[in-house]
């Protein structure tokens, strides 16, 4: 009787977390069109604590996907442009002296948000950006002698140009590996596209005072949250109640040590590497109504979750071969159970 | 005949008594045949403004292996039907040596009545001084020259290259054929019985899992997508989608196993022929 009442409350939990979600991105969606994939690991991100990098070209809605988001559940946000010249207390914050009361008063910066949006991380110096990765990982900012903690929640969402090389700094393996996930976008879909430019020829001017001026998506994004801080609290409760089966540990295992013997590749996948596939996973459960994971979320999430984690060797990249193609072999070769070193066998 | 005598390296035009000592004559009469340059072997040394009469003279081409002097004109000037010379010269060997013998006319015509320009090399050695041993050509063995060893390495790597090629593949083949083929009924076979038995680590229900789905893909013929998306497709498959359903729910849902009949859902896959389920080694996750 004990169990099926608690079966009922989970359905019930799961239920409401599942309208919550469901109204968030619904939400979402009336701003930015398309881009589910990169809402729902958003939301991965969001609720399970990990910080995300998104790689791809400008102007595909990353800095509106983040703003709504961050709207949508009353959550503070905050962008910082990383250049060369950015200095790690214009993200942290500084000491500055008062000249009317000759006092140091804590200048905070905007890394004291919920949601931080850093664009174009990889321009900015290996200081400023081992700054921030210190900050993502210990979750608080010692300015002077006082250490203040982030907001909770606090996620960043970092994003890279893949194409741009010139005057960056590339982020080293260890600092990468701090980001649960790194998500690679893709352009919309012609269809995608064709809504996005109708409601962007909608969109009409904005007038203030005796001026006005052209309206952009920004202006949408101005309405009542659909969701509350205990909703996420809620939501991020039930992350961690979702159930890992044995056997789905045992796929992770198996992946991720397949990385660290396979020929192709030169540095595998750490312990973090694992823990981070299997909260995504939990996440990637609920927002999918459930409250067990299943391998189609471990596939779903394993471009994402290891591969900015893994290096080629020079031979893999003589041959031409790229992580995606290495591990979509090893996850289409994982029910062989062949031997690594049989997955890359290059035949010209 | 007036003539300067400098060192080259300090460029000091040399003394006036040396100068003195030349004797200066546009009809060679003088006492030149007296006038002496005196220089150490290897060090060189300037006349500078000397008259030398008759047509344009020239250094003699350095055509001898052992010239005792060499000598080069370093400026050449008018001087009336004649010319004014800048010369500059070392000699190699010690002893007495005639300056005029080393100049030839512009125009190829014989070089005429020259006054001897006398120089006299000294050996700063002492005398007596033992010689080093005279090198001697030595011609060494004939091993057929550098064009025949260029040719005998081309040769050698022209057969070499394919050799290794060819042979390394062969072997790794081989040692592909040795490891057996990748035929799934061996592993799934043993797999299902131990499900069916009711006695399987979590290892091997993994295993189990796995290989059910690659089964799948290949009968499917999936291998190409994907395994995200190829997953979303085996879902919507009748087949497929129904086996996939019941596995999760014995092997993830809590406490869904207990719904499952495990027997019935693995029976189909229990005898299943071996080359339906042999992997290609293209579906083995090799990348061409």
């Amino acid at each position: 009787m004990q169990k099926m009442l608690n079966e009922a409350q989970i359905d019930t939990d799961i239920k409401a977390i599942s309208q919550f979600i469901r109204d968030v991105r619904e939400r979402v969606a009336t701003i930015v069109v398309g881009q589910d994939v990169v809402v729902e690991r958003l939301l991965i991100s969001l609720f399970t604590g990990g910080h995300l990098l998104l790689q791809g070209v400008p102007g595909i809605a990353k800095t509106l996907l983040a703003s709504t988001l961050s709207r949508a559940i009353d959550l503070s946000f905050s962008r910082i442009q990383f250049t060369i010249d950015l200095l790690p207390s214009d993200i942290l914050g500084s000491e500055i002296l008062d000249q009317r009361t000759h006092e140091f008063r804590t200048h905070k910066g905007p890394i004291f948000t919920h949601l931080l949006l850093a664009d174009e991380i990889n321009r900015a110096a290996p200081k400023v950006q081992g700054a921030l990765l210190e900050a993502m990982q210990e979750r608080k900012v010692t300015i002077g002698k006082t250490t203040y903690p982030l907001p909770v929640p606090f996620l960043v969402i970092a994003t890279q140009n893949p194409i741009e090389q010139s005057g960056t700094f590339e982020l080293p393996e260890a600092q990468l590996d701090r980001f649960m996930l790194c998500h690679r976008l893709n352009y919309p879909t012609p269809d995608e596209e064709k809504v996005i430019f109708r409601r962007n020829m909608q969109l009409g001017i904005h007038r203030e005072d005796r001026g006005a001026t052209a309206r952009t998506e920004f202006d949408l994004i101005d309405h009542e949250p659909v969701g509350s801080s205990d909703q996420l609290v809620a939501t991020i409760d039930a992350v961690h109640r979702v159930h890992v089966s044995d056997t789905f540990l045992e796929h992770v295992v198996n992946l991720i040590d397949r990385t660290r013997v396979h020929p192709a590749i030169e540095l595998g996948c750490s312990p973090r590497a694992g823990i981070a596939l299997i909260k995504a996973s939990r996440a990637r459960a609920l927002i999918h109504g459930r409250d067990y994971v299943v391998p189609d979320d471990l596939f779903a999430l394993a471009e994402d979750a290891i591969l900015h984690r893994i290096r080629l060797n020079y031979e893999a990249l003589a041959d031409g071969l790229s992580g995606e193609e290495i591990l979509q072999g090893m996850l289409r070769d994982i029910g062989g159970e062949n031997k690594p070193t049989d997955a890359v066998i290059v035949d010209s | 005949m007036i003539a300067r005598i400098a060192n080259t390296k300090s460029l000091a035009v040399m003394s006036a008594t040396m100068l003195a000592l030349i004797a200066s004559s546009a009809t060679g009469t003088s006492a030149a045949g007296q006038v002496k340059y005196e220089a150490v072997v290897g060090m060189p040394l300037r006349i500078e403004q000397i008259v030398l009469p008759g047509s344009e003279l020239v250094a003699r081409p350095l055509d001898e292996t052992n010239r005792p002097i060499v000598l080069r004109i370093t400026g050449v000037f008018p001087h009336g039907s004649d010319y004014r010379y800048d010369l500059e010269f070392y000699g190699l060997e010690p002893g007495t040596f005639n300056l005029s013998d080393y100049l030839q006319r512009k125009d190829g015509s014989a070089i005429g009545e020259l006054p001897p320009l006398t120089v006299e090399i000294r050996s700063t050695l002492p005398p007596g001084q033992i010689e080093p041993t005279t090198l001697e050509s030595v011609r060494a063995t004939d091993l057929g020259g550098y064009r025949t060893w260029c040719l005998i390495a081309v040769v050698v790597w022209l057969i070499g290259l394919p050799l290794i090629l060819f042979l390394g593949r062969k072997s790794k083949r081989k040692d592909r054929e040795a490891s057996g083929p990748l035929s799934l009924a061996d592993r799934l076979r043993p797999l299902v019985e131990e499900a069916m038995a009711g006695q399987m680590a979590d290892s091997r229900l993994a295993q189990l899992e796995r290989a059910l789905v690659v089964l799948w893909r290949n009968r499917l013929n999936l291998n190409d997508m994907k395994a995200a998306d190829a997953i979303v497709v085996l879902r919507q498959h009748e087949q497929a989608g129904a086996l996939l359903r019941q596995l999760e729910s014995w092997l993830h849902r809590p406490g869904g196993g207990q719904n499952v009949d495990i027997a019935a859902i693995l029976a189909p896959y229990q005898d299943l022929p071996a080359d339906e389920l042999s992997l290609s080694p293209q579906h083995a996750g090799t990348v061409t």
